[in-house]
């Protein structure tokens, strides 16, 4: 049965194997500069003689002048997206449905190895290697770029371009999430191939289903696995973000955030009473001979206060923990529905 | 023949057509959105009233982070996404999956000829392909177009510019979107031709096309027109960098003040020609040294800029220059399978 497997999955094994020696290899070569790129940046020690802001932002144009490190870095990112959507849809999919396209699950079903053995052995080896495939690609990435990781999330604070850990498109493609992905993606493929019985369908629905998991569970689940924090501070009118004037008397202001790499799911300006403030504009700020710092002056003395709702940055592996254990659990109930199915399924 | 191909490519138009739906609905809620935000914002009459940066920087940041912002992302996602499973789902299954099931036997038996049953083929779902690529890649640039518009009033320093020719967005507007679709589809029939079964023929149309949409913007799209080289004095007072290295090396950089421009290199030289590497001059050394100093110091060295780019106004060309590319690859490959499947044995 274990030989059996392995004949089948030769080529996907392969290819694989192959992608990863590739991908491990431009890491390989490239991220030992990176590294002491970033040892001699002098960002490592730059909370002591306080220019980190300076330092990073100098790193991140440094590396921006080269193309290739920028460049691997956002290949980085897509290739994690992409890695386990590709092993649902080409080693999950057809699975099953090519073994029905093409008659031989009678064959293979009609063995001494019962239709369960049969079905276990290939979801248990198949989901490994595809943990492990999506498990060695994310630790490679994530060693290679460490250093800018860390280098952007300081350049952070109020600039528009920061990137923190926490952040939907970097959690993702970062630490143990990957190894849950994988190992749903392909137990996904599998039942859509079940379920189906045709491989094109399957392949196409497995992509669209993990593609609108991928995109709910950062908008909508993720953000309430912990309760975030909330917080009310006066609203630092120094520090303003946005400050915008509409017609019919309306004024947004959005506060600077100091929570160096946190989450923020909600920025809101309210005001005493406690409702979101939308105007009106004060004199100062319409007016178009004052300056921006008596616009700023006027603001202050509406005694605005910023309501911040966000999850810290110390809570980055409670939330790798608790997606890579959600996803592994929905795998093992696809699984599980994947034997149930196949059990019952008469060999016609 | 149309009915043979409407038949059998009807669950394909069907899904496209209900995800491109879908797609325009988010789209058109977004563009509608954003279009609001920037006629309140205030930017169309800045220049009456001179204060284009802080209206554009409050507009910008207010599109930054927002939901508009994602779904316009999303949106750029899909575009990208779209020629390669064009390419994977509709051209690699094309000529395969009759070779797989062995229907092309019965399929080149009948009255019409092979060339004449590929041609109808290859002419109607490529089409479909380019229709349905260039409709999202109008929805698109109709949606961003207001960021762009104000992207033009931000200077270059702010970190805020959004630039169309840069490599990501570039791909996601315009007509090119239409020259990838043709060429992934055609790309997705020809390895299906060669390869004689489906799954690995996705997967190398999958391989290739990756491959392609890498090499274009990295290697060949700068040089389809060659780049304007500028040199002008160093602006002393609009540095980008200023790094001062051990054993007097030093990296001075001024920021390009090139309005929406594909920025390839930006070089400080010295008169004589040579990349300015040092060695730092005397005032910018020592601890104890003031910035003004350093940068007076630096000033007397007559340093130039060399900038290299692609102007803003060649958008267009390059655009027609890539699309144009594309649909000639299209061609040739789609020439190749007509020379292929007319050798072919009916084995």
């Amino acid at each position: 049965m274990m030989w059996l497997t392995w004949r089948q999955f030769r080529a996907q094994t392969i290819a694989a194997a192959a992608a990863l020696a590739v991908a491990a290899i431009a890491l390989a070569a490239t991220g030992p500069h990176l590294t002491s790129l970033y040892a001699t940046s002098g960002i490592p020690a730059c909370h002591a003689h306080g220019d980190c802001g300076r330092l990073a932002s100098d790193f991140v144009s440094q590396l921006k002048a080269g193309t290739a490190y920028a460049l691997l870095f956002y290949i980085g990112i897509g290739l994690m997206f992409l890695a386990p959507a590709i092993i649902g849809v080409f080693w999950g999919a057809p699975l099953v449905t090519r073994e029905i396209e093409a008659g031989t699950f009678r064959l293979a079903w009609g063995q001494s190895v019962t239709r369960t053995r049969w079905l276990a052995v290939k979801l248990c080896l198949i989901g490994l290697a595809a943990m492990a495939a999506a498990g060695l690609l994310s630790l490679m990435i994530t060693w290679w770029a460490s250093p800018i990781d860390r280098t952007i999330g300081i350049a952070g604070g109020s600039r528009a371009t920061a990137f923190y850990r926490l952040d939907p498109l970097l959690f993702a493609a970062r630490g143990i999430t990957p190894v849950g992905y994988a190992a749903f993606a392909f137990a996904l493929g599998v039942t859509a191939g079940v379920l189906i019985r045709r491989t094109l369908p399957a392949m196409a629905v497995t992509l669209a289903v993990f593609a609108l998991v991928q995109i709910a569970m950062p908008s909508w689940i993720r953000p309430h696995l912990i309760t975030p924090v909330r917080t009310a501070v006066a609203l630092n009118t120094a520090n303003i973000n946005g400050l915008m004037i509409g017609n019919n008397n309306s004024m947004t202001v959005i506060g600077g955030v100091n929570e160096p790499g946190a989450w923020v799911l909600s920025n809101q300006t309210i005001t005493q009473a406690g409702h979101v403030f939308t105007g009106p504009p004060t004199a100062a700020c319409q007016s178009q001979t004052a300056s921006f710092q008596a616009c700023q002056a006027s603001l202050g003395r509406l005694h605005l206060r910023q309501l911040l709702t966000y999850q810290p940055a110390s809570r980055y592996w409670a939330f790798q923990w608790y997606e890579t254990a959600i996803f592994l659990v929905l795998a093992v109930v696809l699984a599980g529905f994947c034997f149930w199915r196949i059990r019952r399924r008469r060999l016609s | 023949m149309m009915w043979l191909t409407w038949r059998q490519f009807r669950v394909q138009t069907i899904v496209t057509s209900a995800a491109l739906a879908v797609l325009a609905v988010l789209l058109a809620v977004t563009g509608l959105h954003l279009a609001h935000l920037y006629d309140t914002s205030g930017i169309a009459a800045c220049q009456a009233r001179g204060d284009c940066p802080r209206v554009t920087a409050s507009f910008i940041n207010a599109f930054r982070g927002s939901i508009d912002e994602v779904l316009l992302l999303v949106g750029v996602v899909v575009l990208y996404g779209a020629p390669a499973l064009i390419g994977a789902f509709w051209g690699a299954p094309l000529i395969a999956r009759e070779i797989e099931a062995g229907t092309l036997r019965l399929a080149w038996s009948q009255s019409v000829t092979r060339t004449r049953w590929l041609a109808v083929k290859l002419g109607l779902i490529g089409l479909a392909a380019m229709a349905a690529a260039g409709l999202l890649s109008l929805m698109i640039t109709w949606c961003s177009g207001p960021v762009f518009q104000a992207a033009q009033h931000v200077g270059p320093d702010t970190g805020l510019s959004v630039n169309r020719l840069d490599p990501v967005l570039f791909g996601a507007h315009g007509i090119a979107p239409i020259g990838y679709a043709a060429f992934a589809f055609a790309l997705g029939v020809t390895a299906g031709v060669l390869l004689r079964r489906t799954l690995p023929a996705m997967a190398v149309t999958l391989a290739i096309f990756a491959a392609v949409q890498l090499a274009m913007p990295l290697w060949i799209r700068s040089h389809l027109i060659s780049p304007v080289r500028a040199t002008s004095t160093l602006n002393m007072a609009n540095l980008d960098t200023l790094e001062i290295g051990s054993r007097g090396h030093m990296t001075v950089l001024a920021a390009v003040d090139k309005p929406a421009a594909w920025v390839m290199s930006n070089q400080t030289i010295t008169p004589a020609g040579q990349v300015f590497t040092g060695p730092a001059p005397q005032a910018c050394q020592g601890q104890a040294s003031n910035p003004q100093a350093c940068t007076n110091a630096v000033g007397g060295l007559h340093l130039r800029q060399l900038v290299t780019y692609q102007p803003a106004s060649r958008y267009w060309a390059f655009q027609s220059y890539e699309t144009a590319i594309f649909l000639g690859l299209a061609l040739a490959l789609a020439g190749f399978c007509f020379w292929w499947i007319r050798r072919r044995r009916l084995s």
